[in-house]
């Protein structure tokens, strides 16, 4: 890089923050264990073909993209450190451009299930009535489509034109709408249940304040992890941007592969939050984990009772 | 994310032949000075995760502080006209004490015995209108019937028909999961087709979507349409 700057370069005081492979392997091996589970579950229940379940699904399997292509790329940095990779050879340069475009494309598809799991509890508690309307399963199938395909082609246009500005812009610009608009609806849909045990608190004997106070807690788990996964790294790319030469900027900037730990935990987290709570998704790992519906698996039920 | 770096050229300069892809996370190449801060140099670092953390916990207070004094909020349309139903029903409601949880119903935010109690006010007040409205054959309650649907439609729509009662039921916050013999009787008033089966607790899960407490544990089954059955057998 020529450098144009007489600037003495000083790196003593920020350095990068290195975090070890072995971090983003066990991060990686987790979150794909966990969101292929989702996967499975959903598609091998028929009772789980639902619109709902349909978006949490895509979630888990855009989770499970990008913890595969972290691990991958991980991997490769492994076997790049150690010298078993060139990392100047032309293959491995695609290969890298496929995981980071496979990357982009789960990160904005990750945001766009957040947003289609938003909408569809939204639809469901506004709309109750209508929901089976409204919500078909043709069109929550032609809703994924679309954020798919949406996903595959901005995954790989970031990736052909990464150094644009605009593409950066544009990602950041996605995330602060799909913040406010998910922010919107779940309150929304909090103050109507505060409404309702506004209601109840009313009625003589009733008052259970603690259950607000669990939707509350809900609420903010919900928002505060998305939040705290997500918004790290989100300034870095706006840092990034903004001010390139500033050293408050570069000191924030060097904390880049603890912002890359928080993204993968959330892939690790988003299952616990937004699968694992419905009583259906738990019974199927149940019996999937511990026990297949054979023949063989009810006369070793037997044997112990 | 990694970058593979490589050299720009400068405008006007010849182009610098030996460029080298580098396998990094990111540009060590600008010069940056750390002469002379004058605030801690990971200012930024720490103020934001101090706001973060300031805002995520005043989130937290400002929704306990909502649901303790319910601050008035203009609510939806759709919400205000179920409302109106309800508060006719609402103020002669005397909530069971009932410890036991069945499973399949899931418990929102609120607490069950509205969902009987409201339950057995819809049941009333459709008495009384079938009273002067003598309907043979329709399915009763409003909550049971879709728009658009009659009972003639096949097993499987009725389950869902249940399964929208059940949506509503959560999506108002109405989840009742303590049903005992009285809701179930008060059920068969309602004429559930019979062939409601497990396979329709799908539906179930758009209560588990609430902000509310995680759904009563299922054991496998849906018992509240197969309580009802039972007793309308």
């Amino acid at each position: 890089m020529n450098d144009v700057s007489a600037l003495p370069s000083n790196h003593t005081d920020c350095q990068v923050v290195k975090v070890p492979h072995l971090v983003f392997l066990v991060l990686g091996m987790v979150s794909l264990s966990e969101n292929l589970l989702v996967v499975v579950a959903v598609v091998r229940n028929k009772n789980l073909h639902s619109p709902m379940y349909m978006f949490i699904c895509s979630l888990a399997t855009f989770n499970t993209i990008s913890s595969l292509s972290k691990t991958w790329e991980t991997l490769m940095m492994e076997f790049s450190d150690v010298g078993q990779l060139d990392s100047r050879g032309d293959s491995v340069r695609r290969v890298d451009d496929i995981i980071d475009a496979l990357l982009c494309m789960s990160f904005i598809g990750c945001i766009c299930s957040f947003l289609a799991i938003a909408v569809d509890r939204y639809v469901t508690i506004f709309h109750a009535l209508r929901y089976h309307n409204i919500m078909t399963t043709r069109r929550a199938a032609a809703a994924l489509a679309g954020i798919w395909a949406l996903c595959g082609v901005a995954g790989a246009v970031m990736v052909a034109f990464c150094d644009a500005t605009v593409i950066k812009i544009f990602f950041i610009v996605l995330f602060l709408i799909s913040l406010l608009l998910i922010l919107f609806l779940y309150v929304h849909m909090f103050l109507l249940a505060r409404s309702h045990a506004r209601k109840i608190a009313a009625l003589p004997g009733s008052a259970m304040p603690h259950r607000s106070l669990r939707g509350a807690l809900t609420l903010t788990m919900l928002f505060g992890v998305f939040v705290v996964c997500w918004a790290p790294f989100f300034l870095h790319l706006l840092l990034l941007m903004v001010c390139v030469e500033n050293p408050y900027c570069e000191c924030y900037r060097s904390l880049f592969q603890l912002n890359l730990v928080l993204l993968m935990s959330h892939a690790v987290v988003d299952p616990a939050i937004y699968a694992f709570r419905s009583a259906e998704l738990r019974n199927t790992f149940r019996k999937m984990l511990f026990c297949s519906d054979s023949p063989l698996c009810y006369k070793v039920k037997a044997l112990f009772h | 994310m990694s970058v593979f770096n490589h050299s720009n050229l400068s405008g006007g300069n010849a182009p610098d032949p030996d460029y080298k892809w580098t396998y990094e996370y990111y540009d060590d190449d600008e010069p940056v000075s750390f002469e002379g801060l004058k605030a801690h140099r990971y200012s930024i670092v720490i103020g934001f995760w101090v706001g973060l953390a300031v805002f995520v916990i005043f989130m937290f207070f400002v929704l306990t502080l909502l649901t303790k004094t319910g601050a008035p909020h203009p609510e939806g349309a759709e919400p205000c006209k179920k409302r109106v139903r309800l508060t006719s029903c609402v103020e002669d409601l005397r909530p069971p004490a009932d410890p036991d949880n069945r499973p399949c119903l899931h418990r929102p935010l609120l607490d069950s015995s509205l969902s009987r109690s409201l339950f057995h006010c819809y049941v009333n007040e459709e008495q009384a209108q079938e009273g002067s409205r003598p309907r043979a054959g329709t399915p009763r309650g409003g909550l049971v019937q879709g728009p658009g649907r009659g009972r003639s439609g096949s097993p499987e729509e009725g389950g869902m028909e249940v399964g929208v009662t059940r949506a509503l039921q959560g999506a108002a916050m109405l989840g009742g999961n303590r049903t005992d013999h009285r809701e179930a009787m008060s059920l068969s008033h309602f004429n559930i087709p019979n062939v409601v089966n497990s396979e329709h607790c799908s539906t179930l899960g758009a209560d588990d979507l609430l902000l509310g407490e995680p759904p009563i544990i299922m054991e496998g089954e849906c018992h509240w349409p197969h309580s009802a059955h039972h007793m309308m057998d």
